[in-house]
């Protein structure tokens, strides 16, 4: 017997019963994640923190609607870009930068970004398995210094401190990593583009 | 270069000019554009990675109810469901009274691992020779051979801990096992320490002076490498997996009686025979709990019942007949499972029923 997946549908299962214990586990294991990705265009901790909070209890309200496992993943994706498009639309983010231009190219940069990424279910398994698979590739160190900057939002001189290396050597690792990440990911990024283009 | 002020700004370290310098670049072409685009996407998608936290060594606890805490601690929208929030768990009234790890100084004291800072540990003249952290502990210096004082780390079921000894070497001790080492390593002589139960020991490299494991009946002698021991009393063998470097696993009573191990090779000492076999294995299966997580591959249900009993300091009889002969692979969260789940598990299988009362878990036979 192979145990591994079928921890998730069990807890799959239950959550769609109602169980909380299971919703717990998946809160446990997206919150971060979610978190994770809205800072990426919000710019704000707290602010993350609310939009991943409303997208969970979004979840479990429609938890009848959710089909799969990846249904799950789905559904908090997609409601988390389209609340991010919203509050870059209605100039809810705040202001990063002195020059109003910059602040203004930045938002219409994310707009473009967050449309061109579609979460639909088939996709996201795949993405997920991809994206898996290529940080699981990086060397060790590269890939701590990865998880401590995009989990754990960690500062580059707190990283350097905790591993013990120079500020010069995260740096590297980050470049390294952002530059592997892209490469195996690229026949996905090219397709997408494609696939918007079409449209 | 380019790629680094990217990077610079996904981090968010970027500087106002630098910004200003990179956003000039993406309009300079199509291309440029589409370059950053692609960075970007790359780096908010990565947020999908199974991955999220670099945490080697957490301890272990039932998880069930504490993630509940940590979900609902967030956010006051969550509060709608406390009215439902009733789920009775048992074990969790039990892990509170559970054993604490222990720290058995030289002078016989006991220390405890219970409050939330760091403390530091004085020895009889008042040198600093380690600091206490709630799940670590790092020793320092070095004394003379005939100054060395013995320090026992007792780690009790359903915990885990990382030791730092003076000498660098690094131990993640697993549940239910006690190790005996010196506060401070001596200036001559062999670094020696005692262990039951499982430990991974990365040591320090010092070729002036080995390092030995000694467990069981048997020493482990290496000088610089990586390696797990695995010496629980209720087993009539030692287990020695290595991941790097090499070691030597000999009879403490009889040094000729010994075997050299290379990397991705366990060494098993019997304890009835006296002898001491090689087999080639994948480390990844023995040190699989120093991640936190449990792995099993062809492993009869009586080993994991143990490993379970260990982990999350429960008791398991199983009066399934069915059950203890199958044998189970796959590998287990130990933090997102609790002791439930993995019953459940293991249930869809082969069928059993269960009862839990306060830690003791009993399993039957269907009706």
């Amino acid at each position: 017997m192979i145990i591994k997946n079928d921890l998730e549908s069990i807890h799959f299962e239950s959550f769609k019963k109602g169980d909380q214990g299971a919703f717990a586990y998946f809160y446990d294991c997206y919150f971060k994640k979610i978190q994770a990705f809205s800072i990426s265009f919000i710019y704000d901790k707290e602010e993350a923190e609310n939009v991943t909070q409303e997208a969970f209890l979004h979840l479990w309200e429609n938890r009848d609607t959710i089909e799969s496992i990846n249904g799950i993943t789905s559904f908090l994706y997609t409601y988390t870009k389209s609340k991010c498009l919203n509050i870059i639309r209605h100039n809810k983010v705040k202001d990063r930068f002195k020059d109003d231009i910059l602040n203004q190219k930045e938002k219409e940069l994310d707009t473009e970004i967050l449309n061109s990424i579609s979460f639909d279910t088939l996709e996201i398994s795949e993405l997920e398995h991809l994206i898996n698979g290529s940080i699981s590739n990086l060397p060790p160190k590269t890939r701590e210094v990865f998880i401590k900057k995009r989990f754990e939002q960690k500062k580059n001189v707190e990283i350097a401190e905790e591993m013990q290396v120079t500020l010069k050597a995260v740096e590297a690792h980050m470049t390294k990593a952002l530059k592997l990440l892209r490469n195996s990911l690229s026949d996905y990024l090219t397709l997408i583009l494609l696939f918007i283009y079409n449209n | 270069m380019i790629s680094d002020l990217i990077y610079k700004y996904l981090s968010n370290e970027a500087t106002e000019q630098e910004v200003q310098r990179l956003f000039e670049w993406i309009e300079a072409s199509e291309e440029n554009k589409k370059y950053f685009i692609n960075a970007k996407k790359t780096w908010a998608l990565a947020s999908l990675s199974k991955t999220t936290t670099s945490d080697a060594a957490p301890v272990i606890k039932i998880q069930r109810k504490r993630n509940f805490i940590s979900c609902f601690k967030y956010a006051a929208v969550f509060l709608v469901f406390a009215g439902l929030a009733k789920l009775a768990f048992d074990f969790n009234e039990k892990t509170k009274l559970s054993k604490e790890i222990v720290l058995e100084l030289g002078n016989g004291q006991s220390e405890y691992f219970v409050e939330n800072n760091e403390t530091q540990l004085l020895n009889a003249n008042g040198d600093l020779v380690a600091k206490k952290f709630p799940n670590q502990i790092i020793y320092f210096g070095k004394v003379n051979d005939d100054k060395i004082v013995y320090n026992t780390l007792k780690v009790p079921y359903g915990k885990r801990f990382k030791l730092t000894l003076s000498d660098g070497t690094i131990v993640n001790i697993n549940s239910g096992s006690t190790l005996r080492y010196p506060e401070q390593f001596g200036i001559k002589g062999k670094r020696t320490v005692y262990l039951t139960g499982e430990a991974f020991f990365e040591v320090a490299k010092d070729k002036e002076h080995p390092f030995i494991v000694n467990a069981n009946q048997v020493d482990i002698k290496v000088l610089g490498t990586k390696f797990n021991v695995s010496a629980y009393p209720e087993n009539p063998t030692v287990n020695s997996t290595l991941v790097e470097g090499s070691i030597q696993m000999f009879e403490t009573k009889n040094e000729s009686n010994a075997i050299i191990l290379k990397p991705d090779q366990m060494a098993t000492w019997h304890n009835n025979s006296k002898t001491i076999t090689t087999k080639v294995i994948d480390t990844g299966f023995y040190t699989a709990w120093i991640q936190g997580e449990l792995a099993f591959k062809d492993t009869p249900f009586s080993t994991i019942a143990k490993i379970i009993q260990r982990t999350y300091d429960v008791e398991i009889i199983n009066e399934n007949s069915d059950l203890a002969r199958q044998n189970f692979t796959g590998t287990i969260k130990i933090s997102e499972s609790s002791v439930e789940n993995i019953l459940e598990l293991l249930k869809r299988d082969t069928p059993f029923n269960y009862s839990i009362n306060k830690n003791t878990i009993r399993i039957t036979n269907l009706p």
